[in-house]
């Protein structure tokens, strides 16, 4: 609100200025840029005279590709020094992609951590709006928890309302225009992991309530259920399909927008896409994994 | 690794039968689900208070019609990666 | 084994016939589900001319989506400069395949949209007092129909940038191989985005005709919708990963 400071704003803000100036005072910024819309971003870009797409795309999707194919001597922040520390320790060939995505990752983590002690440290009787927006996020997944898995397991909401808001942030933050700023669930580690664990917690629920042996009948019972083998083969495929949905949406809307806006350079239109696929698609998506990851554990607790 | 023409086609052919074999596969259960989680929103809008239960059969219902797209994706990788 | 350069120009100008003329088909079959089931509905309910009339062209033009990707596509393969002499028979089979993926992807969307955006167009008629519920619940459906013409789009995009140039002193056997396997992942999400597309459209027709019906439980609709909708996409997820392993993996 225009009268007061908002918290939210100034933490933003405060970031942008962190990474603006460590874009703009490093070495490796030394060609001429323009303003111009780049990717469905309103950026500071590169005069360049000819536009590959091809490179476009190897450039923003596989970097150490880009790297090795350029010849061009990669390094971080204008510092090789931490790029020779990324490279010994995860290798030549992720060294870049690692670094951005350890670099929105942790990003993220301090924006929601900064977030949360902000908030409950400004906690008022009528709240302010930032309050309100976590409360209501609050409420409802809580109401959600308790349709589907009963009172007595209240619990987990927790759980949902952090997997809801990382996932919702680490897809927005993507629009963020700052060159380099990826959405990290667009690397397939990061649903992958998230997915890995949503179905270790349905088995560990299950575990809890119905028992080791229990649970185990469930599955490797050959009278009852002759293509058991199967079932265990559906439980990987959980995982595969919960994480892949995430991936394959906010990937392809990445690569969408690269292609759709190098395709018409200076309009606006892309700017639209990015609203698409970035607002509307990314909180679907957010929504979608969090409802997928709390009917698994409902299903398995009520049966 | 050397191929000679005769291991290329096999092989190509059971790479053809490995795309074929999975987007096939995924018409029929991709129609089916469909066709419970429509039927479910009309249960849950006719009788709201029995939601859980009605989601809850709607979600068994549509792993057990997956169960065939589970099936062609098992062949597929089996084409893919043991020819 | 080299090409010529006409042969990778036949195959770019095949794969773009193919991808707009199998994309078009049911594009106009959903927008002619949408536009008889107005018609339809205002010779019901006349008084409400204006709130059918915009829900009508809102749906079409959202029905319209893929057979617009599948556009794109035979856009980039006509004009997008792939007359070049290398690549060989890599670069042949992937363009031919990127037009088969997005033309076939573009099937069971377009259908799928076409059926919730009639539904709507019968629930509005029924219900006009709600028509902005029903026209909302529309979009969101069939923006997640269109979630598996992404894919495809997804799929034929990196065919058409991401394929290596072919090296030299290959064996016939190895070009065969992964030329072959460039066309499997086109059919593969392709034809796996068909079954999801249809049913998530089912799904969304049946949510915006009981939003229609029973406008208080609008929510607990939308979210059975939601759910329903991710879990029928499943199928097209597996397709994606056996397209993006016979691109990348073989």
């Amino acid at each position: 609100m225009a009268q007061k400071k908002n918290p939210i704003l100034m933490i933003i803000l405060i970031f942008f200025l962190i990474e603006i100036s460590l874009v703009f005072f490093s070495k490796g910024f030394n060609k001429e840029m323009q303003l111009g819309f780049d990717k469905g971003k309103f950026v500071f870009r590169n005069i360049e005279s000819e536009y590959n797409l091809q490179h476009k795309i190897t450039e923003e999707f596989q970097i150490d590709e880009y790297y090795k194919q350029s010849g061009e001597e990669p390094s971080i922040y204008g510092s090789n020094h931490l790029y020779n520390f990324f490279k010994k320790v995860f290798g030549q060939n992720s060294a870049m992609g690692t670094f951005q995505l350890l670099r929105m990752l942790l990003l993220v983590d301090i924006l929601l951590l900064f977030l949360a002690i902000l908030i409950k440290k400004r906690l008022l009787e009528r709240p302010s709006q930032p309050q309100i927006l976590f409360e209501v996020t609050y409420s409802a997944l809580e109401q959600f928890v308790i349709e589907t898995l009963g009172k007595e397991k209240v619990n987990y909401t927790p759980y949902i309302v952090t997997l809801f808001i990382f996932i919702w942030i680490s897809n927005m933050i993507g629009m963020v225009p700052i060159p380099g700023f990826i959405e990290p669930t667009r690397n397939l580690n990061v649903p992958l992991g998230l997915g890995v664990f949503a179905v270790a917690i349905v088995h560990i629920t299950a575990i809890k309530v119905k028992g080791f042996w229990g649970h185990l009948k469930n599955y490797v019972n050959p009278v009852k259920n002759p293509l058991f083998l199967l079932d265990i083969i559906g439980e990987f495929s959980k995982v595969v399909s919960i994480s892949f949905r995430l991936f394959g949406n906010i990937l392809g809307g990445a690569i969408i927008i690269l292609v759709v806006s190098s395709l018409v350079s200076y309009v606006v239109f892309p700017v639209g896409l990015t609203l698409f696929f970035g607002v509307f698609v990314g909180t679907i998506q957010a929504f979608v994994f969090t409802m997928l990851a709390l009917t698994y554990i409902g299903v398995e607790i009520t049966e | 690794m050397e191929l000679t023409l005769a291991q290329g086609i096999v092989k190509a052919a059971a790479l053809l039968g490995a795309g074929m074999c999975m987007g096939m596969g995924a018409l029929g259960p991709g129609v089916g689900e469909g066709f419970v989680a429509g039927k479910a929103c009309e249960g849950i809008a006719r009788s709201p208070e029995n939601a859980s239960l009605i989601t809850r059969t709607m979600l068994v219902g549509q792993a057990v019609s997956e169960s065939t797209g589970i099936y062609s994706l098992v062949i597929a990788l089996l084409l893919i990666f043991s020819t | 084994m080299v090409l010529s350069v006409e042969y990778i120009r036949i195959a770019a100008y095949l794969g773009a016939a193919i991808s707009v003329g199998l994309g078009a088909i049911t594009t106009g079959i959903g927008s002619g589900i949408i536009a008889g089931e107005g018609a339809l509905g205002v010779m019901k309910q006349p008084k409400a001319n204006d709130q059918l009339f915009r829900t009508m062209l809102i749906g079409q033009a959202a029905a319209q989506t893929a057979g617009i990707f599948a556009l794109v596509i035979s856009m980039l393969l006509i004009y997008g400069g792939f007359d070049i002499p290398e690549g060989g028979w890599f670069r042949a089979a992937a363009l031919l395949a990127a037009g088969l993926a997005m033309g076939i992807g573009a099937f069971g969307p377009s259908l799928g949209a076409g059926y919730s955006g009639g539904e709507a167009c019968k629930s509005v008629s029924r219900m006009p007092k709600h028509g902005n519920a029903i026209m909302g619940n529309m979009l969101i459906g069939q923006a997640l129909s269109q979630t598996s013409a992404i894919f495809a789009l997804v799929v034929s995009l990196l065919l058409l940038y991401s394929v290596p140039v072919q090296p030299a002193n290959l064996t016939v056997g190895k070009i065969l191989l992964k030329s072959v396997s460039f066309i499997g992942a086109g059919l593969a999400i392709g034809l796996g985005t068909i079954g999801p597309g249809t049913g998530i459209g089912f799904v969304a027709g049946k949510a915006n005709d009981m939003i229609g019906r029973f406008p208080n439980e609008k929510s607990i609709i939308m979210r059975t919708m939601f759910l329903g909708a991710a879990v029928s996409e499943s199928t097209a997820i597996y397709s994606l990963v056996v397209a993006f392993l016979l691109i990348f993996a073989v």
